[in-house]
């Protein structure tokens, strides 16, 4: 059997002059200096504590320059210095007979490159992520059998239901042609359930998302989380968990934290190329002017409870919903000025109302404002159109993915 | 007088190791890492103890300013070429002041300004300015990096306007914002503020400067600027902070700090007892300690208490994201971020509580004054009996 650094090793550049560093003047050459530094003791003799530190300094070093200025202000050379010094930081954690912890870390840098870096070399740390995966999943099999009580816990959530009145519900309509896709709802902007739609997706059929499989696919992988019920409210804040610490915390609450977590707006399926499998793009996208690859795919998964306050984004949406429920509120671009927008710059697109509990006396206009409502069930995409207001509230444990397009 | 420098060595600009110098070595991590204060070498009295040094740093390198009738600067740590030697800047004799950043050297003279591309070898100045001398003008001609009507930057364009009326006294810049002391002892700030590195209260940016409200009718003496926190000095020696507190640097109480700490001790513990990963003794206490109030970010100036609390504070520098500061009875005190040795306390502990270097007191010296590089720091220090004699 070979060992995982022999893997690792086939995986990267064979030498020093196939892994060239290459960066605009914007990386000043001290740091190019710290890259090429850690190179020669990849390819040459070092030992494993000045491996990690070189990697160490020059994550440290580009993880300030991520952090300064806004993020998208950030020269992507910042984020391909980042994924070099994630890359470095790997070989050397999967070099020496590594312990089962090191490759955990190996996995965590990796994820790190992947959230934060840029991509490098033909995106080795995508493969060097799944070597490790491959490893990581060998050492942890004998634990399945804990699977089916979780399942049980998992369904004993009571989900608050709102009762949807005939006369505001979404329109539903069973798997409509292009055209008439089109002509109906996406020319007028006229939000719609359409049914039937997603059912060929593996995710809803050869292996269903249950927990036990997303675990096995992703549980070793790190992602973002929000933790706070709302993120319009105080105390609200992100955070980086792997996708077992997740489910344990925050779907299964083993640790019986209080207050929420929520696995949102990430781009998952480019982080895991094995759950993009699962998904397919809705055909209706083609009616957009832009590419396949224009589509922004997020994921959405978390347990009953969570809320996306009252919002807009500026793309199209598609939200598909794969596993549990979701209510949704609805409410037209045209009644902006009875849904209190934040004044702020940077919620300017988020209301201040509180969808269900509402304020009548600070937002009086609110109750005036039209509204559509629907809850989404397994198998059911919802269109929202580009700048409808929408409130969005799970039922019980949730996993939708929306995709974002034009 | 004597300088010492501990933190990031890994372009030797603290001192040079014999291993650093033949490009590889087994054990790197002690020469990196430098967490006891070591004199820096090559820079020892020149001539009869009369010489004046200052020292100015960058990420990578050391610029030690020599003041005295044949001043000049001499470089340590990174040189492009890969040897790393004091080397003095020939272009530099005569000098008054000098600035490093990453890219550039900047050196002030009577009559002119030039700054040097330290990424190029170049024959002559990538910028230069005349200065005109003002013979009615009191005090010092120059203090980078203010200079006649303007200041200059870390990133080009190098040279700023400022408006006169700030009647700029000194100017602490990080790459993205900036804190002006004006002669009348008001603090003006101004750039991002997306870590509250303002003071005005919010997060929101800054095109110009503006005065920090909530320090306004205090008289400052100095201020000093890490990436995401600014600091500052009343004239009765008391120290205020805001900014970012992701590694505890404005020495107030840091989750993010604390959370990190128990993960590593955790790991250690692990690797320890792998059966015991808690510990009881590591369980929250029921009490006060359950009740701190954790500081992400400061968004308005906050009054910072270094115990014994009759402490006065004679100047203060910031790192990226540690903080250094001298009392009046010539005890330096660190806090923020300590992975690289740069808190001078012997470990490669951060630390959101300022805490006192003990190695000068244990070798009898009176700390005069403390330049932080990016991730390490410079401290001037005498022999007690010199000073007080």
């Amino acid at each position: 059997m070979a060992t995982l650094w022999s893997k690792v090793s086939a995986a990267l550049p064979h030498n020093e002059e196939q892994l060239p560093l290459q960066f605009s003047d914007k990386v000043e050459s001290s740091v190019v200096e710290m890259l090429k530094r850690s190179r020669r003791q990849l390819y040459g003799d070092a030992s494993s504590a000045s491996r990690t530190l070189t990697a160490q300094i020059i994550l440290d070093f580009s993880w300030e320059k991520l952090n300064t200025g806004t993020w998208r202000r950030v020269d992507k050379e910042w984020r391909r210095v980042y994924s070099y010094g994630c890359l470095f930081k790997v070989a050397a954690l999967c070099r020496d007979d590594p312990s089962a912890d090191d490759v955990v870390q190996a996995v965590r840098t990796c994820d790190m490159a992947l959230l934060m870096g840029a991509a490098i070399l033909d995106n080795i740390l995508q493969v060097l992520v799944r070597i490790l995966q491959e490893e990581v999943k060998k050492s942890t099999k004998p634990e399945e059998e804990r699977e089916p009580t979780e399942a049980k816990r998992v369904k004993m959530e009571c989900p608050r239901v709102p009762v949807i009145k005939e006369e505001s519900a979404v329109p539903r309509i069973k798997c409509p042609s292009l055209e008439r896709f089109s002509t109906s709802y996406l020319l007028p902007l006229r939000p719609v359930v359409l049914e039937g739609t997603i059912e060929h997706w593996p995710a809803l059929n050869q292996h269903p998302w249950s927990i036990a499989y997303l675990r096995s696919v992703a549980g070793c992988r790190t992602v973002p989380v929000e933790v706070g019920s709302r993120y319009t409210d105080e105390g609200w804040s992100q955070t980086l968990l792997t996708v077992d610490e997740f489910i344990d915390r925050y779907i299964l609450n083993k640790e019986g934290v209080k207050g929420l977590g929520y696995l949102a707006q990430h781009q998952l399926f480019d982080q895991i190329p094995e759950l993009k499998e699962d998904i397919r793009p809705p055909d209706y996208c083609c009616l957009g002017e832009g590419d396949e690859d224009d589509i922004t795919v997020n994921a959405w998964f978390g347990p009953g409870g969570t809320v996306s306050p009252l919002h807009q984004d500026p793309q199209q949406n598609f939200l598909a919903q794969v596993v549990g429920s979701k209510y949704i509120r609805l409410y037209s671009p045209e009644d902006t000025d009875k849904l209190y927008p934040h004044q702020s710059q940077l919620l300017h697109n988020t209301s201040q109302v509180e969808v269900e509990n509402p304020d009548a006396e600070r937002f009086p206009e609110f109750a005036r404002a039209p509204y559509l409502e629907c809850v989404l069930q397994p198998g059911d995409v919802l269109f929202i159109p580009v700048q409808h207001w929408h409130y969005v509230r799970s039922l019980e444990l949730s996993f939708s993915v929306s995709f974002w397009w034009s | 007088m004597p300088w010492f420098g501990f933190g990031f060595n890994a372009f030797g600009q603290i001192y040079v190791h014999e291993e650093l110098r033949k490009g590889e070595c087994s054990d790197s991590a002690k020469q990196v890492k430098v967490s006891k204060p070591a004199e820096l070498s090559g820079q020892v009295d020149r001539r009869d103890g009369c010489l004046k040094t200052e020292i100015r740093a960058s990420w990578s390198r050391r610029a030690s300013l020599h003041l005295d009738s044949d001043s000049c600067v001499c470089l340590a740590g990174f040189v492009s070429s890969g040897s790393s030697h004091a080397l003095p800047v020939k272009e530099s004799r005569g000098c008054k002041d000098a600035i490093i950043s990453e890219s550039y050297l900047t050196l002030a003279f009577s009559d002119r300004l030039e700054s040097w591309d330290l990424q190029k070898e170049e024959k002559t100045p990538s910028w230069s300015m005349a200065i005109k001398t003002h013979p009615e003008s009191s005090g010092p001609s120059v203090d980078l990096p203010l200079v006649p009507g303007g200041y200059i930057a870390t990133t080009p364009p190098l040279y700023r306007s400022l408006s006169p009326q700030l009647r700029a006294k000194s100017l602490a810049l990080s790459s993205e914002h900036a804190v002006l002391l004006s002669a009348s002892g008001a603090v003006y700030t101004w750039g991002l503020g997306s870590h509250g590195q303002l003071g005005h209260g919010g997060l929101a940016s800054e095109e110009e400067p503006r005065v920090v409200e909530a320090l306004w009718g205090m008289t400052m003496s100095c201020v000093a600027t890490g990436s995401w926190h600014s600091v500052c000095i009343s004239d009765g020696g008391d120290l205020y902070v805001w900014g970012w507190n992701e590694s505890g640097q404005l020495g107030l109480p840091s989750r993010g700090l604390r959370k990190a700490l128990q993960q590593q001790s955790s790991q250690q513990a692990g690797a320890l007892h792998p059966d015991a990963s808690t510990s009881p003794a590591e369980e929250p206490q029921e009490g006060e300690e359950h009740e701190e109030v954790f500081i992400s970010i400061q968004a308005f100036p906050a009054l910072l208490d270094i115990t014994p609390s009759s402490c006065e504070i004679r100047t203060v520098s910031c790192g990226c994201r540690h903080t250094a500061a001298v009392t009046t009875t010539g005890d330096l005190y660190t806090w923020g971020w300590g992975d690289y040795g740069q808190l001078g306390q012997q470990t490669l502990v951060s630390s959101d509580e300022p805490q006192r270097v003990e190695f000068f007191r244990e070798q009898q010296m009176h700390v005069t004054d403390v330049v932080c590089g990016a991730w390490n720091t410079f401290v001037a220090a005498v022999k007690e009996e010199v000073a007080c004699s």
